[in-house]
């Protein structure tokens, strides 16, 4: 029924010959060319290498799949957000301590600088030299300890914030509307919660301090310089041109080129893991040469984007060496003619020369600053853009006035133009079976989901006790009806922290306890040091995985919905513990009624009633025996599975 | 890692085939890497001594400089001094550059380099990697180890130019003024050695702030993975206070280590500034006397600010090297692994008989042999052997985070110890005859290529790697598209083929994640059929697949493999029906063998396989 599509497009996306290469055309620099068309090669190479991370930029900031991402806007708006209250007091102090600190470090080159006047006009005794340097020495001590309080106010500052931030996003992830959760995979957010955080966490603890520090220290310079002699000042101006001009140049290609370059690294790590953990495969299909290949093919493609980075950070650093060098060459230029003129001392080309050399620290990291600041606000913008999925969930007041559940006339399409589901009737009796039986790709899981209240389905509705199961707050629907998913995932926390979940601020010690013994845990959690406060997961306490099942089992116990949705293809019965676990499943199928997403046989015969779905519909539905009477589809196929 | 023009760009330059690194001590393998880079590091530390001796001589150059101007009013001799300090100015840039340049070019040799060999020793292991080494450290040694070589050689370079450098700022100094150079090359590593007793706890506070950190990102991996469940089931207040927690303890480390931070640049603020207090003490003391000129004053201030440079260099490069070589040890511990066996030279035949000892099957070329066992771990060991597969035992994984100082080592001692023993284990194992005969020859006396060609393996946890439908499905990229759809068919994939927007250009995740259980089964089994072994073996090869749509293989498997040899462990009747034969297993050895009809009423076939007739039967 599928091979129609096959055969139309088989042919048409399918390539023959070798696969393209990932690397663009035209990065060839020719070798012994004349000077001028190699000059021609590698502008036109960096403008390729440009022109690739900008691509790379934009397909990460509008992710094909995956969560949303945010604008820059919104991402900087969220960041200041969190800079009010008491923040903005730390905000001012730090400011404030960081000025102070930097008044201190430029009376030395100022009192160095008349020292050396009175030194030259032979204005100065040796009495009156032990009193300069010891004044000097004493705002060098000042400087000292102001220094050490400015930074860290600035630490206390930029952890402060880290604190907030990272706070806020696990905030919006435990915030994610439910069907957004199942439909994507966890990669797109492990990425953005384990990367993008480290990224927001350089810019929020390294390089939003030292913005303060370095923006503070250059302005204190400037003005300082200005008092000291004006016309010395003047070679800032080129200095500030040359800043401005190159840090755009530099500023608005880095991020990209970062971006690119650590997009390339996350694809090597991703072909060396799959290699090792699929060194089997490679082996038994003699994929070697391929994967190695790919390797080769994965270094190159990321050897292009460490060039273009490196080129970046060549200007940069040949604009910043000269841009803090020359001014001295300047200041001396000037100080030959202003000395002769008499508008300048040579107390006062001193002290321009220290303060020149003082810049070189500052203006080294003020680039590198911004540049992670950029990066830091990218990811914030990656992690708040999660938040800006809609929930298609509706809570309301109203209470479900019984336990029954229907669903009725239900289409759902994960696509916009291609249903699903089309347009299903499903009725479920208070504490029956019912299997859903049909081939792959026909509808039966996502069935479950939407009678599980997942989705919101395109048209009709699933209501329990006649309220819409998306009208029911996520609380309330947890204790009616559960989608048993095969995720028995042990978290990070003590055994009663990773049962008590559904119920989390009303289940006892006694009812957890009664619900490990249920699925026949009981045994094992009571000899762990401490009970239900031992602590479980990552280099502590870890189980098998038929315990860790076990405790998945109990967490919905607690949940005691009166309706489970079993997802055999998904479920958490792994077949290699079915056997050891099947009393503990029993005791939480008891009592309540299921609808078992079958892909066993043995399943569906043991059910009430079998629902048999193909193409979106259910085609057949009844008790075994009937089934077998109808002599369809079903009992086709049982008549194959048991003879 | 020798440069040598290959594929479309000569960089990364290929690995050739001759050279080996030398794995006999991480010092060793150190110093086999800067030879491996022939020209690199050489030019390396050419750049970086332009780019640091000019800096060396710009305090002297303005010295002279303002002596000639401002002191002496002599224009054009200052006109002179300055033309040659912008001259060393324009040198220095440029050597900056070549030093980078340079730097990132050795950088990126041995990290591509090396993770290139990581991938080659891991094709050359196969399966036997899984044994020996942990994935995570392997992609450890690829990711940040490599990285760490890089860090390791180039302070090495910067560390010869700097020594190089202060030599040359010692003699301008000394030469102007032996008191005041005697004072500053005695006082500037005095002064690093006094902010030494500092970066003890600073170091402590950054171990500690790093550790929390990474305990704060496992916290939160832990609820993005269990994120489903916590949303599906609840907990998200329980989780949300757990996490809170953690951050408020990373803040007080983090304040602990920014408090370190700003005591460690107070004291250098500190100790620099006296050492500028004494120089302009003792060197407007000389003013006065008439010993020395403003402009040497100047230069003066210019190299107590300078020298600090080099002189970091050197602490740097200590550290550096000591890291270099840990992460030396963890490298050559994977690249100096190999595999336990020799081959044995003699090709297979086309369609061999093969005959497994230890449980005593035979399977019968041409034919589709069921296996059905009562533990199922019997019939995926004897799968192993079929294929000469070691079995899949992982070694434990690294955990030794918690660890400190001493207790790491030993404890990665005891790794490596029980590594070499396994080592020695699988020697010995493949050193004797193998147990399963090929028309009669044991395996250990067949070449191992030909072996690999002829009988595929297929079993359960068989990778999927990223790409497109059509490389998942034909990774080689040798088939016709006409053989990739009957394999997408006998594996009825189509659905896939279905779901996915663009057809045969669809993208398939890293591992196959975003695909099913059942959806990635059914991939593997159509890529093994495309391979069209002589012999293939299939564990479990529709364990997730639903049971309409497991008739539907069955039925079609059973054709497309007619006339070559087919092995299939699974307990499904409905594969089980099509196979010519069955084989039952008990205790690992063969019981009975016929056909589905002829094993229905055996007992054991039946509890095994029939579960749930007995209960429509009784």
């Amino acid at each position: 029924m599928l091979e129609p599509v096959l055969s139309r497009t088989s042919a048409a996306t399918w390539r023959s010959g070798p696969a393209a290469s990932r690397l663009p055309e035209g990065l060839d620099v020719p070798r012994g060319a004349g000077l001028r068309r190699r000059a021609a090669a590698f502008r036109e190479r960096h403008r390729i290498r440009t022109e690739v991370a900008r691509q790379t930029y934009a397909e990460a900031r509008e992710p094909k799949c995956g969560f949303p991402v945010a604008s820059s806007a919104q991402a900087v708006g969220f960041l200041g957000e969190l800079l009010h209250g008491r923040r903005r007091v730390l905000l001012g102090l730090a400011i404030a301590m960081n000025l102070a600190a930097a008044g201190a470090g430029l009376v030395a080159p100022f009192l160095l600088g008349r020292l050396v006047d009175r030194v030259t006009g032979g204005q100065l005794e040796r009495s009156g030299l032990t009193t300069t340097v010891a004044v000097i020495a004493g705002v060098i001590v000042a400087q000292a300890l102001l220094t050490f309080a400015a930074r860290r106010s600035s630490a206390v500052l930029g952890y402060d914030l880290l604190a907030a931030a990272r706070e806020e996003v696990v905030r919006i992830v435990l915030r994610l509307p439910l069907g957004h959760v199942e439909a994507s995979g966890s990669g797109d957010l492990l990425t953005r919660i384990t990367s993008d955080v480290g990224k927001m966490a350089v810019a929020a603890r390294w390089a939003f301090p030292n913005l303060i520090v370095s923006v503070v220290l250059i302005g204190a310079t400037l003005v300082a310089m200005v008092v000291n002699s004006w016309q010395l000042t003047l070679p800032m101006l080129g200095t500030a041109l040359v800043m401005w001009l190159g840090g755009r140049y530099y500023l608005s290609r880095a991020t990209a080129g970062y971006i690119m370059e650590s997009r390339s690294y996350s694809i090597i790590n991703s072909t060396t893991t799959e290699t090792v953990e699929g060194a089997r495969t490679v082996e038994a299909l003699g994929l070697g040469d391929l994967r190695n290949a790919q390797i080769d093919e994965d270094t190159e493609l990321s050897g292009q984007a460490e060039r273009y980075t490196m080129t970046l950070r060549n200007f940069l650093f040949s604009m910043v060496d000269s841009s803090f060098q020359l001014p001295l060459v300047g200041v001396v230029l000037l100080g030959v003619w202003g000395h002769a003129e008499g508008w300048a001392t040579i107390g006062q080309i001193t002290t321009a020369a220290l303060y020149i050399s003082q810049l070189q620290g500052p203006l080294d990291r003020v680039i590198a600053v911004l540049d992670h600041l950029q990066l830091g606000i990218v990811s914030t913008a990656r992690l708040i853009g999660v938040a800006q999925l809609d929930d298609d969930r509706t809570p309301g007041e109203a209470v479900p006035t019984g336990v029954k559940l229907t669903g009725k006339d239900l289409r759902f399409g994960y696509r916009p133009d291609t249903d699903v589901l089309h347009g299903v009737d499903v009725d479920l009796r208070p504490g029956e079976r019912l299997a859903i039986v049909g081939p792959s790709g026909s509808g039966k899981s996502t069935l479950g989901r939407l009678v599980a209240g997942i989705n919101r389905p395109r048209t009709g509705q699933v209501t329990v006790g006649d309220v819409d199961v998306m009208d029911l707050p996520l609380d309330r629907l947890r204790t009616e009806v559960a989608l048993v998913t095969q995720e028995h995932h042990v978290f990070v926390g003590t055994v009663r922290d990773n049962v008590v979940l559904a119920r989390e601020t009303t289940a006892s010690d006694e009812e957890v306890e009664r619900a490990l013994r249920a699925v026949d845990a009981w045994d094992w959690v009571s000899r762990l040091p401490g009970g239900l406060d031992a602590e479980l997961g990552h280099g502590k306490v870890s189980l098998s995985p038929g315990q860790a099942q076990q405790v998945a089992l109990a967490r919905l116990i607690i949940a005691d919905p009166h309706t489970l949705v079993l997802d055999e293809a998904t479920s958490l019965i792994d077949p290699a513990s079915a056997r050891h676990l099947e009393g503990s499943l029993a005791a939480l199928l008891e009592g309540r009624a299921v609808v078992a997403i079958a892909h066993r046989l043995h399943t569906a015969h043991d059910a009430d009633r079998i629902a048999v779905v193909d193409s979106g519909r259910i085609v057949e539905i009844g008790s075994h025996q009937e089934l077998l009477e109808l002599d369809g589809q079903y009992a086709d196929l049982w008549r194959t599975w048991r003879d | 890692m020798h440069v040598q023009p290959r594929g479309r760009y000569d960089f990364p330059p290929a690995i050739p085939a001759d050279s080996r690194p030398d794995v006999r001590s991480p010092s060793r393998f150190l110093f086999w890497l800067i030879r491996s880079y022939g020209w690199v590091m050489p030019a390396m530390t050419l750049g970086a001594a332009s780019w640091m001796i000019p800096a060396a001589r710009t305090p002297w150059l303005l010295g002279r400089a303002i002596d000639a101007g401002v002191a002496r009013a002599d224009v054009p001799a200052a006109l002179g001094w300055v033309g040659l300090l912008l001259l060393v100015i324009a040198i220095g840039v440029g050597g900056g550059i070549l030093f980078h340049t340079f730097a990132v070019r050795m950088w990126l040799l041995g990290k591509y380099g090396l993770q290139r060999r990581v991938s080659h020793r891991a094709v050359r292991l196969g399966h036997v990697l899984n044994r020996r080494v942990p994935t995570g450290e392997v992609i450890s040694v690829s990711s940040s180890d490599t990285d760490q070589f890089g860090a390791t050689l180039e302070s090495f370079g910067h560390a010869i130019a700097a020594a190089f450098s202060f030599v040359l700022a010692s003699v301008l100094m000394l030469s102007t003024s032996p008191t005041l150079g005697a004072v500053v090359l005695v006082a500037t590593p005095l002064l690093l050695l006094g902010s030494m007793p500092v970066l003890r706890p600073l170091t402590r506070a950054q171990a500690a702030e790093r550790s929390e950190s990474s305990s704060l990102t496992s916290l939160a991996t832990d609820i993005a993975t269990g994120l489903r469940i916590l949303r599906g089931v609840g907990g998200e207040r329980t989780f949300a206070g757990n996490y809170e927690r953690q951050p408020q303890k990373v803040r007080a480390l983090g304040i602990r280590l920014g408090t370190w931070q700003a005591v460690v640049e107070a004291i250098s603020i500190l100790l620099s500034g006296l050492l500028l207090v004494a120089l302009v003490y003792l060197g407007s003391l000389r003013l006065l006397e008439g010993t020395l000129s403003i402009g040497e004053l100047i230069s003066f201030f210019g190299y107590a600010v300078f020298l600090t440079s080099p002189m970091q260099t050197f602490f740097e490069f200590a550290q550096k090297w000591v890291q270099g070589l840990v992460a030396a040890q963890k490298t050559i511990a994977l690249l100096g692994t190999d595999v336990p066996w020799a081959d044995g030279g003699r090709p297979l035949g086309p369609a061999p008989v093969l005959h497994d000892e230890a449980s005593g099957v035979t399977v019968r070329p041409g034919r589709m042999l069921g296996i059905v066992s009562a533990d199922p771990d019997d019939s995926a060991q004897l799968a192993d052997r079929l294929g000469r597969y070691l079995p899949q035992e992982s070694p434990d994984p690294v955990d030794d985070a918690e660890l400190t100082g001493r207790r790491r080592k030993l404890a990665r001692r005891e790794r490596l110890e029980e590594r070499a023993r396994r080592a020695r284990e699988d020697a010995e194992r493949a050193g004797r005859p193998w147990g399963v005969t090929a028309d009669g020859v044991d395996y250990s006396k067949l070449d191992m290529a030909s072996l690999r060609r002829t009988i595929v393996v297929s079993h359960t946890d068989a990778m999927l790697f990223s790409g497109t439908l059509q490389t998942a499905v034909d990774p080689w990229g040798t088939h016709a598209r006409q053989d990739a759809e009957r394999a997408l068919i006998v594996a009825s994939a189509e659905d896939i083929y279905e779901s996915l927007p663009g057809g045969w250009q669809g993208r398939i995740d890293e591992k196959g994640r975003g695909l099913s259980g059942g959806q990635r089964q059914r991939l593997v089994l159509a890529r093994a059929l495309l391979r069209d072994p002589e012999v293939l073996v299939l564990v479990e090869p529709t364990s997730a697949v639903d049971a309409h749509t497991e008739a539907r293989i069955a039925a079609r498997l059973a054709d497309h493999r007619q006339g070559r040899t087919t092995v299939v462990v699974t307990a499904s009747p409905l594969l089980l029906r099509r196979c010519d034969e069955i084989a039952l297993l008990v205790d690992g050895r063969e019981i009975a063998r016929g056909t589905h009809d002829q094993l229905h009423d055996h007992p054991e076939f039946r509890r095994i396989v029939a579960r749930g007739m007995e209960d429509s039967d009784a």
